[in-house]
């Protein structure tokens, strides 16, 4: 109907001074302030110990060994003894930080409720997730509480209407020309979008933006195997023995054939000749 | 000297991890002199880290204490100052003193590597071989990656004549850092010192293959240089202990099989050995001692 229509609208420069510039000025000191609070919570990583390394290292032993078993470095005896110790270790489980395991237990995956360790790297996660959540609730409340249904800001270039459910969120007049932008969604556009200017106040790597840490939860972390995290290395050991095998199956000496090697680089050789 | 290019030097030998603690200490007093601690901002810890360990090394303790107590002063508690003051205590105390305070440290964070290794240093320095054994082998199982770890085995093996542990303590740094031809040259003499002729002739070769140049048509004219020389020595050496006694070619620890046309090898040693000594080298002149390499190739 009106679209053709030129209409302006007026906006009072007091709703700029008081509910722009306030909500713009709000979200950067909240997301500065999260920033030092999330530095605050931050625990030490804890100190893992001397058992919990060796455990923690076996397998990266057997990745380095097996990593170049087909053109291996090493003489066939001394590749075999280490692969063989490696491999009767891990099935003794001699690299189990508490010791092989004893009778009969069968190798119950640990709940991680259970581990207390596991509970601090949960809490951590839940407790930043916290200091996200309840500002931003908070600021949410009060703009819906006294600007609900403001007219902030007009923007300066065309818009399709695609954009008005963005733009003019809490303000539900069809007509309106997209580029006027509601209080609510002045919140949501600061919110997603004030990452670079935390950035460039806090430096690279800041905890100030919220809006990334809305697409993780803290359980998420449990499945992937992070630092710290329990994993049950019985199982991982288990599983590296048959890996040993198979590199062990592929395994060749680099220097097996050196000297034909050498002799053929310097011609004394012809360059494939059939060894006797 | 400006300050700046000091600075510079610094930084270089810091980052190269040289010991160069005459130089350090001279242009580190400098640096205190001339107020330069300020204008390095952040990197100033570490360049008081640096001055301390060079003024332990040249004996002024007195520059180390300064620089240690403000260390100390920033850092409360640090791991990283633990370790500075343990080797100021092993400077001047004697080494019970230093193993009470490592053992100390170690109990309240048994996983801490750098205080491990101080301590089997003083274990070895003070002559209980197989305690320094039995504690760096221990440390190894934990810290499998530290190539420096297990270089320092073998050479404590070597030391007290058990060529074959070190043998197989070099094997494990051969796995870790396979690209160094130096450590495939220590294995491939260490086989030859524990009489493993066959080993030691196929990894001096492999030696000669990872550093002689990839070109193999221009490779007849150049002359070997550097560590290759060396390797070629060894397989001259060990070519023609196999022509003297052909047993040898099959006593083998490793169960290595003998080299093939072992003749051949002998020769190309020889040839080898003889255009390194003949070509001018890098200065441009020919290498002295050439009238008794030639002596020592002819020799049968």
């Amino acid at each position: 109907m009106s679209s053709q229509v030129h209409m302006s609208l007026y906006l009072d420069p007091q709703i700029r001074d008081w509910v722009l510039f306030p909500i713009t000025l709000v979200m950067i000191l909240v997301g500065v302030f999260r920033h030092y609070v999330v530095i605050l919570l931050q625990s030490t990583a804890k100190k893992l110990s001397r058992a919990g390394i060796r455990e923690q290292r076996a397998l990266a032993r057997s990745q380095i060994l097996r990593a170049t078993s087909a053109n291996s470095p090493i003489p066939a005896l001394y590749y075999k003894a280490i692969s063989q110790n490696l491999s009767e270790a891990f099935k003794s489980g001699t690299y189990l930080k508490d010791g092989p395991p004893k009778g009969d237990s069968a190798s119950s995956a640990r709940n991680p409720l259970s581990d207390p360790a596991a509970m601090d790297g949960m809490m951590a996660g839940m407790k930043t997730q916290m200091v996200m959540m309840v500002p931003q609730m908070v600021i949410m409340g009060w703009i819906n509480f006294f600007f609900q249904g403001f007219v902030l800001i007009k923007l300066p270039f065309p818009l399709t209407l695609g954009f008005k459910s963005m733009l003019q969120r809490g303000i539900e007049t069809p007509d309106m020309d997209v580029r006027w932008v509601s209080s609510l969604s002045w919140y949501f556009l600061n919110f997603f979008g004030l990452n670079g200017l935390y950035r460039l106040i806090l430096g690279g790597d800041n905890s100030a933006d919220s809006s990334r840490d809305m697409t993780m939860s803290p359980f998420a972390a449990m499945g992937t195997a992070q630092p710290g995290q329990p994993q049950d290395f019985a199982k991982l050991f288990k599983a590296e023995c048959d890996n040993l095998e198979f590199a062990e199956g592929l395994y060749a000496w680099a220097g097996d054939e050196m000297d034909l090697k050498i002799l053929r680089k310097y011609g004394k050789l012809p360059p494939n000749s059939v060894d006797d | 000297m400006s300050l700046q290019s000091a600075l510079g030097q610094l930084a270089t030998y810091r980052s190269q991890n040289t010991r160069a603690s005459q130089d350090i200490f001279e242009k580190g007093s400098l640096v205190l002199q001339k107020n330069g601690l300020k204008k390095m901002g952040d990197n100033s810890w570490a360049f008081l880290e640096q001055l301390t360990l060079a003024a332990i090394d040249v004996g002024r303790l007195d520059v180390a204490d300064q620089c240690l107590q403000s260390l100390t002063d920033k850092f409360p508690g640090s791991p990283r100052v633990d370790c500075i003051r343990g080797i100021r205590v092993e400077a001047t105390e004697p080494p019970e003193v230093a193993l009470k305070y490592y053992g100390e440290l170690l109990e309240a964070d048994s996983a801490n590597a750098a205080i491990w290794k101080r301590r089997i240093s003083i274990l070895r320095r003070t002559g209980k071989i197989d305690k320094a054994v039995t504690e760096l082998s221990q440390y190894l199982d934990t810290f499998y990656t530290d190539v420096e770890g297990w270089l320092e085995l073998a050479d404590m093996y070597a030391t007290c004549g058990q060529y074959d542990y070190s043998l197989q303590a070099l094997m494990h740094v051969l796995l870790l850092a396979p690209q160094n031809p130096f450590h495939v040259l220590q294995a491939a003499e260490t086989a030859y010192t524990a009489g493993d002729l066959p080993l030691s002739v196929k990894m001096f070769l492999t030696v000669v293959d990872m550093t002689d140049g990839d070109d193999s048509d221009s490779l007849a004219e150049s002359a070997p240089r550097g560590i290759t020389v060396r390797a070629w020595y060894g397989v001259k050496l060990c070519a023609r202990r196999i022509a003297r006694d052909a047993r040898l070619a099959t006593i083998s620890p490793s169960s290595t099989p003998p080299p093939k046309h072992n003749n051949t090898l002998d020769e190309l040693a020889t040839e080898r050995l003889r255009v390194a000594y003949s070509s001018s080298g890098q200065k441009g002149e020919i290498a002295k001692g050439r009238e008794e390499v030639f002596t020592w190739v002819a020799a049968p």
